[in-house]
Formats: C-alpha cells, structure tokens, sequence
C-alpha cells in the first residue's frame, strides 16, 4: 500500500510535470516536414527561368526597337510590337511573387507603372532634351517602363501606323526599351547565385534572418499568391468592368489584357504547381495541399487552369469583351476571386499548421 | 521515508511550476502587440496586412484603399489619378513607405529616390503656433516638379562621425547626416531652420488615435515634477476639421492630431495632390506654380477617407520569440535601464468609431509625448510645442521586422542609424542616463536588449 501510494505520487508528479507547460509551446517551434525540395524547386526551377526570360526578352525588345529606329517599316513595328507582347509574359509570369529586389530596388514602379504620365511625355517629346537611356533612369516610373512603351508603340487608341512616328518618338522609344533592358538584367541578376544572390534566402529558409523557419517561406509565397490574384480580380478586372471605364484598364493600347491577365494567373500556376514551361520537377505548393487534403488540391488545380481558359476565351479584345459580353467578363472574375478566396482561406489554413 | 519526501517536494515543486505557467500566460499579453487586431506574421510582408479582426466586408474596403496607397499620379490633365504637382516629392505612397514600412535615407547628395524629406522654416510662429513658412519655399522642400517646372531645391548631405566607447573597452563609429539645400530655384533665407524626416512605417496608425487622449496627458510631466529626469509634454497642434487646437499624435514631431490629417497632408505636400483638407497646391503664392488647374480638388473626399482608412486598418505584427532566454533578459533591461519610461509598453484604447479598434490592450512602446532628445538629434526647429531638441517618442511595435520588410531601410527621424544598437546610442537629452546604463553592459548584455527590440 505505501509502495502503491509513492507510484501514484510519482505517476500525478510526472503528469503535471507534462502538461505544466502545453499552453507554452510555440507552435512554430514544432516544425517537422522538410520542404527544401519544394523551396529549392520554386525558387530553382520557377522564379530563375522567368526573371531569366523577363531578362532575354526585354534585350530583344531593346534590339528590335533599336532597328525600328533605323529602319521604321510597318513589319519592323510590328516586330516590335511583338516584341513588346513577348517581353510582357514573363514579367506578367513574375507577379505571383512581387517580393524581395523586384520591390526592395524599386524596379516594379520602373518597369510597370501605370497610367502613363502622357503630359510630360508629350512635354518631352517637345523639348530639347537628349533621349538617351540616361536620361529616362532619371525619370519617374510614370515616364517610362512597359506601359509608355506600348503607349509609343499602339498609340492612345491602338491603331498608330509607322507614318505616324516623329523621329523624337523613336528615339524616346530606344531610350526606354534600354532602360527597361537594363531594369530586367538587374532584376534577373540580384536573384542569381553568382550576383545577388537572393535566392538565397529561400534555398536557406530555416536559416536565415528573412525566413526564420521554412514555414515562413512558404507563407511568403502563398501571400504573395494571394495578393496577385486579388489584384486581378478585385482591381485589374473589376476597376474597368465595374466602372465600365478603359481609361482603367491596364494594357489597353496594345489590347494585351486577356493575354496580361491570363499570365498573372499563370504565375499563380507555375508556382502552385512548381513548373515553369518544361522546367521544374511538379514539387510546388501542391505538394503540401495534396498531403493535407487531396480533394482540394484537385479543386485549385482544375480551377485555376478553367480561370486561364474562361480569359482567353473571352470573345474580342478585353476592351471589347466589358461592353460587349459583361457577364462572361464577371464569370471570368468570380473564378479569379475564388482563387483568391481558397488562397487566403483553406490554402493559408493548412500553411498556418504546417 | 527520504524517497517519499522526496517526492512530496517534487509534487510540491510541479505545482508550483503549473502556478507559475499561469501567471506567465498574464505575461504573454505583450505579445499580442495590437490585441485583438494583432496578426501572426514575420516575413517580408508583415507589415501588409489588415487588422485580424475586421469584418469581412471593411476587409474588402481595406484591400480597395490598399490602391489608393499603391497609386502613382500624374501630371493634368488626364484621364485617372491625375493632379501630380506641379512640386512634388513622390508619385505616391508607397514610394516613400515602402511595404508600408521605414524609408530609405537618401545614397548621395541630390538623391531623390529616397522617402526622406526636409521641413523648412523660419523663426518664429504662424497665427495657429505652427512654423512659420518660408517665402516662395513653404513649409517643406519639393525636390521634384512635373516635367518644364522647377523643383525647389535638392538636398545635400555631408556626414560627421562620432566614436563611442562602451565600458568594456569596446568602441563603435556613428555617422550623422547634416542636410542643406543645393541648388535652390531661387536663394534662401539665411535664417532657414532644416528637419529632415524619414518615412516612418504606417501600420498601427488607428489604434494609436484610438488611445484615450486622457490617458496620454495623464504622464506629462513637463516641469520634471517627479525628478527622474524625464519630463514629457504632449504637444497642441491645429487640427483642421475642427479648426481648433488638438493633442498631435502623429508624425516625428506629433505635429498632426488625426489619421486623415495626417494622410491628407502628405497628398498635399508630398504629392501636390490637393483635397478638401488642403485645397491649395503646396507652392501656392510662389514663383514657381505654374500649371495649376481648375478644378476643386485633385483627389475627392471619398478618395482622402478611404486612403485613411487604409492606414487605420493595417495591422500591427505579434512580437516573437518570447520565450528565448536572451530576448526575456533584454526586456528586463529594458525596464532597468528605464528605457520604458517613455517607451511605455501599454496602453487601452477607448472608444473608436471602428469598433475593431476599441477597448484592445495594446503594447506600442511609447507615451506619445515629446522628451528632449539632446543636441545630437536635434534639428533645431520647432514645431508647434515641440522645440528645436524635442520628439515624439515613436512606437516600437514591429520595429524588429522593419530590415525584413525593407533590408534598406535605417532608424531615427533622418535614418541615421543603420541598426538598432546605433540607434540607441544616438539618444541624449532625457534618455541619457539609459544610453549611459547601455553603456554599461557587458556585450551579451547589450545584446540581450538588442534581440528583445528585435522580437517586437
């Protein structure tokens, strides 16, 4: 009976001892997965290539106007125009993760801002000021990046024709194509191992003063999911949709918003399933849905390859497609604010209790 | 025998053990920075987030305004955020708070991408106590100007160094900035007073107005009364809704009394946006503003409330890593070296007409008071109440992922601190005798309080 009285004192001693400090446990601190390969992949296979074609096709697009300069012919417009379009994917591709230089350098407002400043352009334009690249590095956002560039190269209504071209215009175009060439190759080099080397911080997440803990990571990476996708839905397609407005929508000139739009949701896709083209080895976000719930990560795949398809096929030009067919654009947008939705809500949930 | 009562005492030990978890958990309060608004994040976005508890449908509004923070204008006449300038210092928010967070100081003289700038002034007072305007400059230096304008001035920037020696025989080098005004449209007075004033961080703004004004005033003590050395004096400055004096709570100097005051102010000066709270463009009655136009105002009411609301209801960070040895060690010398009689820990908000923001316990560090900062961080120009040495004493909360939000950005009211150890060793005036404990402690000591700031 003593012994037995000591056993049940040592069994309640070690039971408190135990749950004495469950309400203290900090829940980051029991952190177990290793999700290096999926971090490594993203950031690898996914954020390099596109930054890395963002880079190539923004120097084509400087080439290309370059030559339009010398020889302004309406095929060479065209080239560049396509040009334009071509350099645009990747940078569109590279909005699901607006953070670490793209923000931190001020490169976003240099490459895309929006509107165009069109008074000081047209105030330039008639000056006397040399147009060199120099010259637009010096000047605001506003003045200069992709959206004065398809603003010189479509025109305020989108129909300009070579003839229309002043001399200024082309040397202005020159300028801000070797500017945005310039901003592209940093933005592609301060990620790189050998030059920045931002990437760091996610291939050592878990380690680093950013990223303290993987989890972290990832939570960065889901957010910034997040935030593209309510930028699409609640502010690219709604601003012009809802005030029924195209002085509100973004790539306009160039009719190019379907095309922007569908990329934005296409970086979400690249990143959730951890492909980028052929690049990648599928160890995305996905595979830490499809470990907590299956279901719903056959739901998010499925939707946001529907989202891309419902925007490209809008019938016309974005433009067109406001007036013209309202209830298929809000279709389109109701898809894109669901994404949004899961993100923020069931995605988060499970990232939050890794 | 011994074995039993042995285990009496170790029975006796873990209940106690057991008590003293549940006081610690009263101690845990802190970490909930905002009370209820507070959110769980540490990255590179944590200061990009609305209050954890706001209703679904005002969390719709706050992403809504977030575009209005993020929004560049241009020059008029155009057909969407139009009415930039003709001076101005930034295109928009964001350019100065970057990420919602602390500026960059300005690289080189003549930077002008940097989110600091200088108030000018000359001696002496305006009709309401506040600076006095210069001639054909006002009240704040525009170092830019729409394309064919003058911008006003740029800044200059020479650095004074300073050595410090810690007790222990080490010693560090400061940097501290002194501004003046390269190339000027036109001369300046010779009697111009200079404050520079880096983009301090935006989140936590509506709890901060929501902080009974009662409770502020109740820790002034402006004559030293108590004889700690530390006086505190809250400032009065013009609040121009009700066109009467105010408590200031914002701004370096708490030179503006409300959230929208203080938004529409920066439109105005920073932007040269005009609204119902600033009409008139910033170079109004000067040589150099041109291109004025028409209409009433460059952005409406709705537009200024709603980038108000923006900056109420963006959430304030979860301190971290509590329960590391070292971050529990540097709190307590945190209170030791009396840092927290004016980074007052704690306060609760009262009534707010956004009843998310109502009666939380919150943890800003501050007292929202101005304190006599000594002769190395005075800029000499007075504001309202504040004098040429006195500044508000800026919150904490966050202040240790102000480097994760922007690797860029630096301390103090001219961002000459590149860290935070640098920054407490810049305070003088009525925190002296807490940079001189600082002084001090051994390194781990020392590093101990630098690692409980960084978990805020």
């Amino acid at each position: 009976m003593k012994k037995y009285s000591h056993l049940i004192l040592i069994l309640f001693t070690f039971l408190l001892l135990q749950t004495a400090c469950k309400d203290d446990v900090d829940p980051i601190a029991d952190e177990t997965e290793d999700y290096s390969d999926v971090l490594h992949n993203i950031a690898n296979n996914v954020i390099l290539p596109t930054y890395s074609d963002l880079k190539e096709r923004a120097e084509e697009l400087a080439d290309i106007t370059s030559n339009l300069e010398i020889n302004p012919t309406p095929s060479n417009l065209l080239a560049a125009q396509e040009a334009w379009v071509n350099a645009r994917s990747p940078w569109e591709q590279s909005e699901g993760f607006l953070f670490g230089p793209v923000d931190e350098e001020g490169l976003d407002p240099s490459l895309d801002s929006w509107p165009v400043n069109v008074t000081d352009l047209n105030n330039v334009l008639n000056s006397s000021n040399n147009l060199t690249v120099e010259f637009l590095e010096a000047q605001e956002g506003t003045l200069k990046g992709f959206h004065t560039i398809e603003f010189l190269l479509w025109g305020e209504d989108g129909t300009k024709s070579i003839d229309e071209f002043t001399d200024r215009e082309f040397e202005y175009l020159s300028a801000a194509t070797g500017a945005l060439a310039n901003d592209a190759a940093s933005l592609a080099d301060l990620w790189l191992p050998a030059s920045g080397n931002y990437i760091e911080y996610l291939l050592t997440a878990g380690d680093n003063i950013l990223f303290p803990s993987q989890k972290s990571a990832i939570e960065q990476i889901v957010d910034a999911l997040e935030i593209i996708a309510d930028e699409v839905g609640n502010g690219k397609i709604n601003d012009p949709l809802s005030s029924q407005d195209l002085s509100l929508e973004e790539s306009r000139f160039s009719a190019n918003s379907k095309a922007d739009f569908a990329d934005n949701i296409r970086s979400i896709q690249n990143i959730y399933l951890g492909m980028y083209g052929n690049a990648g080895n599928n160890k995305g976000i996905n595979t830490i849905i499809a470990a907590n719930n299956p279901q719903l990560n056959t739901k998010i795949k499925n939707l946001l390859e529907q989202t891309i398809i419902l925007i490209e096929n809008l019938p016309g030009t974005f433009s067109e497609a406001i007036f013209n067919n309202p209830s298929l654009v809000s279709e389109a947008q109701d898809y894109v604010r669901n994404i949004e939705r899961i993100l923020a809500v069931e995605v988060t949930t499970i990232v939050a209790e890794l | 025998m011994n074995s039993r009562f042995f285990l009496l005492i170790l029975f006796i030990a873990a209940s106690i053990s057991c008590q003293k978890e549940n006081l610690t958990i009263v101690d845990r309060e802190h970490i909930r920075a905002g009370g209820e608004t507070t959110i769980f994040k540490s990255g590179p976005d944590a200061f990009s987030y609305p209050l954890a508890n706001l209703r679904t449908e005002l969390v719709t509004k706050h992403f809504m305004a977030d575009a209005n923070f993020a929004a560049h204008f241009v020059t008029s006449p155009a057909p969407v955020q139009d009415g930039l300038g003709p001076q101005f210092n930034q295109t928009s928010c964001e350019s100065c708070h970057i990420r919602n967070g602390r500026s960059n100081r300005p690289q080189y003289a003549g930077d002008v991408n940097t989110g600091l700038l200088l108030r000018i002034s000359l001696p002496g007072v305006g009709e309401v106590g506040q600076p006095l305007a210069v001639p054909e400059f006002g009240t704040q230096l525009q170092t830019k100007a729409i394309f064919g304008q003058e911008a006003e001035g740029t800044l200059d920037i020479s650095w004074v160094e300073k050595m410090i020696t810690f007790l222990d025989g080490e010693s560090i080098t400061l940097n501290k900035p002194e501004f003046q005004i390269k190339n000027p449209y036109i001369p300046l007075p010779d009697d111009l007073q200079i404050s520079p004033r880096n983009a301090p961080a935006v989140y936590g703004l509506g709890l901060i107005e929501a902080i009974p004004e009662r409770d502020i005033l109740q820790n002034e003590d402006p004559y030293d009364a108590d004889g700690d050395g530390i006086s505190g004096k809250a400032n009065r400055v013009w609040d121009l809704q009700t066109q009467t004096h105010a408590l200031g709570r914002f701004g370096w100097k708490a030179s503006t009394p409300t959230t929208i005051q203080q938004t529409a102010d920066a439109f105005n000066h920073d932007m040269g946006i005009t609204n119902f709270l600033f009409p008139r463009e910033n170079c109004s009655d000067q040589a150099n503003c041109n291109q004025l136009t028409d209409r009433e105002f460059d952005i409406d009411e709705e537009f200024l409330t709603t980038t108000s609301f923006y900056f109420e209801t963006l959430a304030v960070p979860a301190a971290r890593n509590q329960d590391a040895p070292e971050v529990i060690k540097g709190k307590q010398i945190f209170e030791e070296a009396r840092c927290s009689s004016c980074h007052l820990p704690k306060h609760v908000t009262g009534h707010h007409d956004l009843e998310e923001l109502a009666y939380q316990t919150i943890y800003p560090y501050t007292d929202l008071l101005l304190h006599d900062m000594g002769p190395d961080l005075a800029d000499n120009r007075p504001d309202f109440l504040a004098d040429g040495s006195e500044w508000r004493t800026p919150p904490l909360w966050g202040i240790g992922l102000t480097q994760i939000v922007n690797p860029n950005a630096t301390f103090l009211h001219d961002g000459r601190a590149n860290n935070l150890e640098e920054a407490i060793l810049w305070h003088g005036g009525e925190a002296k005798s807490s940079v001189e404990h600082y002084l001090k402690l051994s390194k781990s000591d020392r590093q101990s309080l630098i690692s409980f700031l960084s978990s805020l």
